[in-house]
């Protein structure tokens, strides 16, 4: 199996692997050098272009995409009926580009299309860090806290409570995210309860591993 | 606070009830500047943070600020002037304020011309803390690194300061090997990170006194620092002067991005932080101000999470304003919508150059 990641920060890559990891339980090939995006909404706008070299130029069988959600609305079950796409929500849109990208390719390298794995990290992915770890960090405290006006951390506040600063260098925050990766990875089980935008990661990944096998 | 443009921003209140209130920052400097006639910057001021990057268009005062910097650290070093000269002084004055312990000081640059700045008094003028602000205005520096010159072979002896272009940075990676071997383990080490197809530095010095270094390949073979590529020479000049044993108080910095690849920014700017911010990086060493300039979207990106470290000079006709990124109050909202490097070279955030209509 190989897979493309997109992310925003080398840490976020090297956390991301082990995620991916954790979920499919074998250590996949990559396609190298990793993607990058500055952040949101660059990442869907480079996103059509990473997909196409991806399908045409690599034998990647999947391109993995993780944001962070910042504000932006959280993706819910009602968003994944069919016909159904949130404007302001961060994983709809990232569908519906590659959704609307693979749609115009003809098949190459032997497959159909680059499959899509999205996961959106919400607030941000020292959430996930943190999952199992600090109890009051979950996706449905966040949209609790949105739903009231009141929420229960900051991105700061969570970057904080990863890094211990405010301003983490890049070796400190791969330290840090390892660190935390590591534990989640013996059992990613908690982190899929408490976020269903990595749960979302982890499903589209193992589509991928079903796909890639067949 | 009352300056010599009379104008507070809402930033400036925020950033002076930080000043005020210490948010767990001490050892800066210069907590404000305020200019009067002074180049672009005509009627302006601007509160200083720990950290401040300067954008925007060319021959916006970006250097200027920078240049009243450097004057104040020159007659900083004088007899004070009489402080009836400095008033009569055509109208071009610049005015500093400091942070604690030195916050009961004002200083006045009293200037003949755009191009001379000459006097210099303070109020309070017999404040008693001046020998010891002086002592740390000294310690101002500024850098406009050249790769020539940090490729270039030189004296043993040539300091233990890089020079403003960097022309010494030979004998000062000697000194530090020398002197102060772990500040340079420590040096060597990030250089090794953040340069991976190397294996060390090599310093060689000659029967003349002359210093010069070379870069060995981790494969095989040694790259002399003539043949060095710009970007690392560039690169090499910002890990000096963040692993200086003995760092300035200021630190100013042009155009600190380049001939460094985007994806490394993000490097440069953890090597400042580490300056500006030491408790972040495990030091219990003193903060260094820094200033810096750029004209790279991609640098701008990364201070996302702390747009008050931006300062934006809007530029109209010949005269400049300075602001803090963080006045905008809808900034929230506009960062969902773009990243910062963009916003800026849109015009959306101001500071970009004028164009004919």
């Amino acid at each position: 199996m190989k897979l493309a990641v997109l992310s925003e920060s080398p840490a976020d890559e090297t956390a991301l692997r082990g995620l991916i990891e954790a979920v499919l339980k074998i250590t996949p090939a990559y396609v190298g050098p990793g993607f990058r995006a500055r952040g949101w909404p660059n990442v869907a706008q480079v996103l059509p272009a990473v997909i196409r070299h991806l399908h045409f130029n690599t034998n990647a069988d999947a391109l993995v995409v993780v944001v962070d959600a910042d504000d932006s609305v959280v993706h819910t079950p009602e968003h994944d009926e069919p016909g159904y796409f949130h404007p302001q929500c961060r994983m709809c849109q990232l569908r519906a580009v590659h959704r609307k990208t693979i749609k115009k390719f003809p098949p190459a390298r032997g497959r159909e299309r680059v499959l899509r794995v999205v996961g959106v990290a919400v607030p941000a992915i020292e959430a996930w860090y943190l999952a199992g770890r600090d109890h009051s960090v979950s996706e449905a405290a966040w949209i609790d806290g949105q739903a009231s006006g009141r929420q229960p951390y900051s991105r700061a506040e969570l970057k904080w409570r990863v890094y211990a600063t405010d301003r983490p260098s890049l070796p400190h925050e791969i330290v840090c995210a390892l660190r935390e990766v590591e534990r989640i990875r013996r059992d990613p089980r908690r982190l899929e309860h408490d976020f269903p935008g990595f749960a979302a990661l982890a499903t589209d990944l193992r589509a991928a591993q079903r796909e890639s096998v067949k | 606070m009352r300056s010599i443009t009379g104008v507070e921003t809402h930033a400036a209140a925020l950033l002076r009830h930080c000043h005020e209130a210490k948010c767990g920052h001490v050892g800066d400097v210069i907590a404000s500047v305020a200019f009067r006639n002074f180049k672009a910057l005509r009627r302006t001021q601007i509160e200083l943070t720990p950290f401040n990057l300067v954008i925007g268009p060319n021959g916006s005062g970006k250097t200027s600020l920078i240049e009243a910097l450097l004057t104040l650290r020159t007659l900083s070093r004088l007899p004070l002037a009489d402080p009836a000269v400095v008033e009569r002084q055509g109208g071009i004055e610049i005015e500093f304020r400091f942070d604690p312990p030195h916050d009961g000081i004002a200083a006045h640059l009293g200037c003949t011309s755009e191009a001379m700045c000459d006097l210099l008094r303070i109020n309070p003028p017999e404040a008693p803390g001046w020998p010891g602000l002086q002592a740390e205005l000294g310690q101002i520096r500024s850098y406009v690194l050249d790769h020539n010159a940090l490729a270039r072979t030189s004296l043993r002896d040539d300091g233990t300061r890089l020079h403003s272009d960097g022309s010494n940075l030979a004998s000062v990676l000697a000194r530090m090997r020398e002197e102060k071997p772990d500040a340079f383990s420590a040096f060597t080490e990030e250089m090794l990170r953040l340069m991976p197809e190397f294996q060390g530095l090599e310093l060689i010095e000659h029967a003349d006194d002359r210093v010069e270094f070379a870069l060995r390949l981790a494969e095989d073979g040694v790259v002399p620092a003539q043949e060095v590529s710009q970007g690392m020479l560039y690169l090499l000049g910002v890990l000096a002067l963040a692993f200086d044993p003995h760092p300035a108080t200021v630190l100013c910095i042009e155009e600190v991005d380049r001939g460094i690849h985007p994806r490394t920014l993000r490097e440069v700017r953890d090597l400042l932080y580490r300056l500006s911010y030491p408790a972040s990086f495990g030091s219990d060493r003193r903060p260094v101000q820094i200033i810096a300039t750029t004209h790279s979207p991609y640098f701008i990106d990364l201070f996302r999470d702390h747009p008050e470290e931006v300062v934006i000079s809007h530029k109209h006709g010949r005269a400049a304003q300075l602001s803090r990124l963080s006045d905008r109050l809808d900034l929230a909202d506009l960062m969902k919508e773009s990243t910062l490097g963009d916003m800026w070279f849109s015009g959306i955030l101001g500071g970009v150059p004028e164009e004919r209509s």
